[in-house]
């Protein structure tokens, strides 16, 4: 019987064939051994525009078994045709003449391996230096392993034209293939791979180019690696040595992290690690599974950078971290894993406020290796805490405490933030050494970043990016990098960019990808004339409906427009037209992903950072008055009591007949002697909202509220003058009540047409414990019940809080209820059950968001999925793919939430300026009371400042803290009682806040109602 | 974990280094067993299969309710007047990574096993051996990826091996495309003879042709994929059919030229021309 067993050595291809074999373990713990064959090729080019012999051989791709003809198959013509020329079309890429260096006279091309990339990836999106470069593919393998962040940005960089980025896939060229050698580690071997590909390279072009070839020169961090290159007699150096090379080498030498110090310095003597070491990942994986730890997202409390918290499914309050050994090393946001704490070292929530920069000022970010590890200061306020804990009776008030035993993913981003004036020695304020000062974030719940620069001068008072690259057991502070300069302090220009860059805006310009998906008439774009242009297909002509906009003044992208006329049956037509966007922005092209990343525009108060562009935004999408333009109708028959008959959805042009601000509008409809029919239409419409918002409450409708001011610029400098609450017009719940009402009717056709991919907005209920401490704080200071079954419960309660001396306290309650709430987030249909869709807020069993087009990107995926339940037009794969749509909702989530947080900092910003110089006497009211400390709001300019006990004298008084009736009581140097909810007299001065360097308001006390 | 399926633009490779319209490695072999009535053992790049064919003959006493619960079968069977083709596959445990053991009634193989038997009862002459069975019986000992084509091929290898008439070879092989579906990327190329991680990854179909010609006897595409994406991907899939079809041809050659050097069999007059050195 023969033997199936076949040699492989036999096969006259198994020289071109080779295997890849790792191990992998699943996330369930199996170890899984995967065997992938590699096929091994000649015709993969060094795409060095030198070399011939490459170029000649890309012109006749070959077959990897170099035997078989092409494929040729004449039916088939137009497909070959067409995909011979996409081969041929992969330029060569490395210059004919690329830049040199001291060292490397006749030009060079970089090898970089994955260590490169990984520390100073930074260094490779410069303009200046660091071009040609060859991306191994082993090396682009390990940087995905590494860091996806990395790997997207190190791609985008091969795409880039002008950067000359170059992938080389050195494991499928036979002679850069690299089997792995019995006992070698994987690491090893890769290194080795590069080594071999490095001198490939180089004889390669030798070859054909003889000595002026240029150098290859691989760029490596790794001692090992780089003795073992200059044994094998390939140019190496390490990224320090190559920069040295360059021009503006002094700067750049900033930008390698400082990790890579870390080999030559040798580990320091052991007695010397400052925290705990992390637990290894497989023992924090069987840990989780078993229960015994925890693994949730790190959050530093806002008013104390020791204290922490973390939520995890298995607790319902959230774990306290207190104190920098338990929160060893975690930062704000990164993914930990936890260990509960011994039941009697469950502490209550600090009620004190500690900050960082107090305690810590007078720190020398040199002398890490001090005596001590939590300083003696440190200590007293924590022990302070503990005291106040142990004496009181805890009766379940205590909360679960926990330390952090392991990071499993770090959310590490690039900070803004500027160097802490005093760190820096008087030395480094002159010469050109490098010099250690410690970079403060101006988000206060990141820690201080250690900085090694050699540009300290010209750095002050500079806002400055850097990037933390580690924090090590025996540094008390992460170590980082500097990127780049924004630009003076307190400049507009340096502010606004440090806010965008804060929250992750994108507010670069748009490339011309996306510039070329626009019309070409450009702002000649008209809506066609004949009826018979396929632009009028399945489109409703409304151009003689009276339909007009009211916006906000000096509104430009005027997403919406109404109309409304009685019937003959004495019901009314009401109409919203939406901006039709989708006409537009096609899906799948380049405008559509830019818009689909922004996700939102965001509105600063001098400035508007577009999701799309200008032309479209404020020109062909915006209804303009006077103007035909695209919509997209939602129109509905109601009865005079808002009831709806029937509702419809159709495409349609519009021509507004006038676009008024809030206040035209209200004026107008105010003045009785105006009856024209527009004026008429939009009493209708005020009064049906009216009846509209009158059944939204009944159903249980949450009316929250958020203190909001509007900044007012000076026109012609545009800097800030006056601070000016927002007033509340009809004509504002007018719109808001049509646009929730069109919303809604959207949510439920496209949920009917599409149950399972949908994008739809829920708004989560949120869980009762959110308002124990509201809740306990109404009955022991007012005397007020908090029900909070239901939404309706909790609005006729809300309802029920007032104080008749005081209009503002209704507000305060509401402000702070708000602040309780869950925030509502897109999702995709499939990934809920139904009851999960509602949206607690608007008491809506389903809801979306579909009138703001030009502004969210979720509008523009209901626009087109709407499009196709009423199967105006095919739906797009990508609008139905759940995949997709999930990863959709993720992003527009967080950018939402961005844009909000960047809006809100802007506000607070030009609050800031606007006061700047003056001081002004208003009144406040005390939202929050800590034992050293309480927080106090001014409504009149939508600020909330920390009044610590420190500011009320000039030596700090004597206190007491009665936690349970929310009462402090100064004595000493100040007598004044403080408690919970009291109005209060304050002068409100500017004040550059030396910790985040922003200027903001100081909030002194004057005294108490 | 490597470089996915996305990097096909970067250099035109893909994840394992061939190009487009590339097969893999095809190795074969026939009459490996010599028991049974027809064999053979086929390899394209790590998925192995073997197959032994039995038959045709009387249907065994074990016909009826077992056999047409596991079985696939396809012609009207015993009392017909055609061959009843019974085509059976057993997924070894140890064949995948995950060594997950597929039972019996597993509705993949199941369903496998159907579309196999009614391909091949279509091109074997089943009306030569009324009121009788033809046994297929498979074990897949490795996936990597065109499973399905993989145990067409060997079916036919041993068919052929087994002397049962038949039209022609059946060769099968699979296509697929460079993006996903929901990518909906213009540019996206045809690919040839996907592996596993590429059939994870991206659309693809399996197709199988007669001979030579471009008839196809199967096509099963189990993955959402743009229309207009389908006729590229046919047209390199069938073109993968002819040569796989010409692999085979070698493969059976091979051994007929060894059994007749070996003097198993008589060099047939028509032969003479056909040189055995």
């Amino acid at each position: 019987m023969a033997s199936l067993k076949r040699s492989v050595e036999s096969d006259p291809l198994a020289a071109n064939i080779s295997n890849k074999i790792y191990v992998r373990s699943t996330k369930s713990g199996k170890v899984q051994k995967i065997v992938r064959e590699v096929y091994l090729r000649r015709d993969i080019p060094c795409s060095s525009k030198l070399c011939r012999e490459c170029q000649h051989q890309m012109l006749i791709p070959k077959d990897a078994l170099g035997k078989r003809e092409r494929f040729s198959y004449p039916l088939f013509h137009r497909l070959i045709s067409s995909l011979t020329i996409v081969i041929l079309a992969i330029p060569f890429v490395l210059s004919d003449s690329p830049a040199g260096t001291k060292v490397f006279p006749q030009g060079h091309y970089l090898v970089p391996d994955t260590n490169a990339f990984l520390t100073a990836m930074d260094l490779f999106e410069q303009e200046s230096a660091f071009y040609d470069v060859i991306v191994l593919q082993i090396v682009l393998e390990e940087l995905r392993n590494r860091s996806l962040p990395l790997y997207n940005r190190l791609i985008s960089l091969t795409k880039s034209e002008d950067k000359r980025f170059y992938v080389f896939f050195n494991e499928f060229r036979l002679e850069t293939h690299v089997p792995r050698l019995e006992g070698e580690t994987v690491n090893d071997r890769n290194d080795r791979a590069v080594r071999r590909a490095v001198a490939w390279y180089g004889e390669h072009l030798a070859r054909i180019k003889g000595k002026d070839a240029p150098s290859i020169v691989m760029l490596s961090n790794d001692r090992d690696n780089l003795k073992k290159a200059k044994q094998e007699g390939i140019h190496a150096c390490s990224l320090a040595d190559y920069v040295r090379q360059l021009k503006d080498g002094e700067k750049l030498l900033d930008m390698i992290p400082e990790t890579q110090d870390r080999d030559q310095i040798k580990e320091k003597r052991p007695g010397d690690n400052l925290y705990p070491e992390y637990f290894s990942m497989s023992k924090m994986m069987t840990g989780v599974k078993s229960n015994f730890l925890h693994q949730g997202i790190f959050n530093v409390s806002p008013y104390n950078y020791l204290e922490g918290s973390i939520r995890v499914p298995a607790f319902p309050k959230a774990l306290l971290i207190l104190g920098r050994e338990n929160i060893n090393r975690a930062v704000d946001g990164d993914l930990v894993v936890v260990e509960v704490l011994p039941k009697d070292q469950w502490k209550e929530p600090s009620t004190q406020v500690i900050e960082e920069d107090a305690i810590t000022k007078n720190e020398n970010p040199d002398a890490e290796e001090s005596d001590d590890f939590v300083s003696e200061r440190e200590r007293k306020a924590l022990q302070e805490e503990v005291k106040r804990t142990h004496s009181k009776t805890t009766e379940g008030h205590a909360q679960p405490t926990a330390k952090v035993v392991g990071v499993i993913k770090r959310n590490w981003r690039q900070y803004v933030g500027h160097i802490d004036q005093s760190s820096v020695s008087q030395s480094a304020q002159q010469g050109r050494k490098q010099d250690s000062v410690f970079v403060i974030p101006m988000d206060k719940k990141i820690p201080k970043i250690r900085l090694r620069t050699r540009q300290v001068s010209e750095l002050l008072g500079k806002r400055i990016l850097v990037t933390i690259d580690a924090w090590d057991r025996s540094s008390r502070h992460p170590s980082g990098h500097f990127v780049r300069s924004l630009g003076e302090l307190e400049t507009k220009a340096a502010e606004t960019e440090a806010l965008l860059l804060e929250y992750d805006v994108q507010y670069r310009p748009f490339p011309k990808t996306v510039l070329d998906c626009l019309p070409k008439e450009g702002h000649d774009w008209r809506v066609p004339q004949s009826l018979e242009d396929p632009g009028w297909k399945d489109r409703q002509d409304l151009r003689d409906l009276l339909i007009c906009s009211i916006d906000p003044i000096g509104c430009q992208d005027i997403d919406d427009a109404l109309h409304s006329r009685p019937l003959p049956n004495g019901n009314f037509e009401v109409g919203v037209h939406i901006a039709d966007v989708s006409h537009f922005v096609k899906p799948g092209n380049a405008m559509d992903a830019e818009a689909s990343i922004r996700g939102t525009t965001v509105y600063l108060v001098d400035k508007r950072i577009d999701m799309l562009p200008m032309l479209l935004g404020t020109d062909l999408c915006s209804l303009k008055p006077y103007v035909e333009r695209y919509a997209f109708s939602v129109i509905w028959e109601m009865t005079s009591d808002a009831d709806i008959v029937g509702s419809r959805f159709t495409k349609s042009v519009i021509k507004s007949r006038e676009a008024f601000s809030y206040e035209q509008a209200q004026l107008r409809v105010d003045d009785s002697s105006q009856q024209d029919e527009l004026t008429t239409s939009i009493r209708t419409l005020l009064a049906l909202s009216k009846k509209l918002k009158q059944k939204r409450l009944d159903a249980g409708a949450l009316s929250l509220s958020s203190p909001e001011v509007k900044v007012q610029m000076e026109s012609e400098t545009s800097d800030p003058i006056d601070v000016k609450t927002k007033v509340h017009l009809d004509t504002m719940s007018l719109v808001e009540e049509f646009m929730l009402l069109a919303n809604t009717s959207v949510a439920r056709r496209i949920y009917e047409a599409f149950p399972q991919t949908a994008i739809l907005r829920r708004h989560g209920a949120p869980p009762k414990t959110n308002f124990d401490e509201l809740a306990n704080q109404l009955k022991v200071k007012r005397g007020l019940d908090l029900s909070v079954e239901s939404s309706r419960a909790l609005a006729d309660s809300l309802d029920r809080c007032v104080d008749e001396k005081e209009p503002f306290f209704n507000t305060l309650v509401r402000i702070m209820a708000t602040r309780c709430m869950m925030s509502a987030e897109y999702f995709c249909s499939g990934t809920q059950a139904y009851p999960e869709f509602r949206h607690y807020g608007l008491a809506s069993e389903i809801y979306t968001h579909f009138t703001s087009p030009i502004r969210r990107y979720a509008d523009l995926m209901a626009h087109r999925q709407l499009a196709a339940a009423i199967e105006y037009e095919a739906i797009h794969p990508s609008t139905r793919s759940r995949g997709k749509l999930e990863a959709v909702c993720k992003n527009i989530n967080v950018r939402h939430r961005n844009a909000q947080l960047a809006g809100r900092a802007s506000i607070a910003y030009y609050v800031g300026q606007a006061l700047r110089g003056k001081a002004t006497e208003e009144d406040g009211f005390v939202m929050k009371i800590f034992s050293n400390g309480f927080v106090v709001l001014v409504p009149r300019f939508g600020i909330e400042s920390l009044i610590r006990l420190r500011d009320l004298a000039e030596t700090e008084p004597q206190a007491e803290f009665d936690a349970e009736n929310y009462v402090l009581r100064v004595s000493g140097s100040r007598e004044v009682r403080v408690e919970l909810f009291q109005k209060v007299r304050v002068r409100v001065t500017d004040q550059k806040d030396e910790t985040t360097g922003k200027r903001g308001v100081r909030m002194e006390l004057v005294k108490t109602y | 974990m490597p470089l996915d399926t996305s990097t096909y633009g970067l250099a035109l490779l893909r994840v394992d280094g061939r190009r487009w319209n590339e097969l893999r490695r095809i190795h074969g072999q026939i009459r490996t067993q010599a028991a049974a009535d027809g064999s053979s053992y086929l390899e394209m790049g790590h998925t192995k299969v073997m197959c032994v064919v039995t038959g045709p003959s009387e249907p065994g006493p074990r016909r009826g309710g077992a056999a047409g619960g596991a079985s696939g079968g396809a012609g009207s069977g015993g009392q017909s007047k055609d061959a009843e083709v019974v085509v059976n596959i057993v997924i070894a445990g140890f064949s995948s990574v995950d060594r997950k053991r597929r039972g019996r009634g597993d509705k993949r193989t199941l369903e496998m096993q159907f579309t196999l038997s009614n391909t091949l009862a279509a091109t074997l002459h089943t009306h030569l051996f009324p009121h009788s069975q033809i046994n297929i019986s498979l074990h897949v000992l490795s996936q990597d990826g065109s499973l399905l084509a993989a145990l067409i091929n060997a079916a036919t290898l041993a068919c052929v091996d087994a002397g049962i008439p038949m039209t022609d070879y059946v060769t099968a092989c699979t296509a697929g495309s460079t993006s996903t579906y929901a990518a909906n990327d213009e540019g996206a190329d045809p690919l040839l003879d996907l592996n596993h991680q590429e059939e994870q990854e991206l659309p693809g179909l399996t197709v199988a042709t007669l001979g030579e010609s471009d008839k196809v006897v199967a096509l099963v595409c189990e993955s959402r994929v743009q229309i207009s994406r389908l006729e590229g991907m046919l047209a390199v899939g069938v073109d993968g059919c002819k040569q796989v079809r010409e692999i085979l041809d070698q493969v059976i050659k091979a051994q007929g030229r060894k059994m007749i050097l070996e003097g198993t069999v008589d060099k047939g007059t028509g032969l003479n021309d056909m040189d055995l050195d």
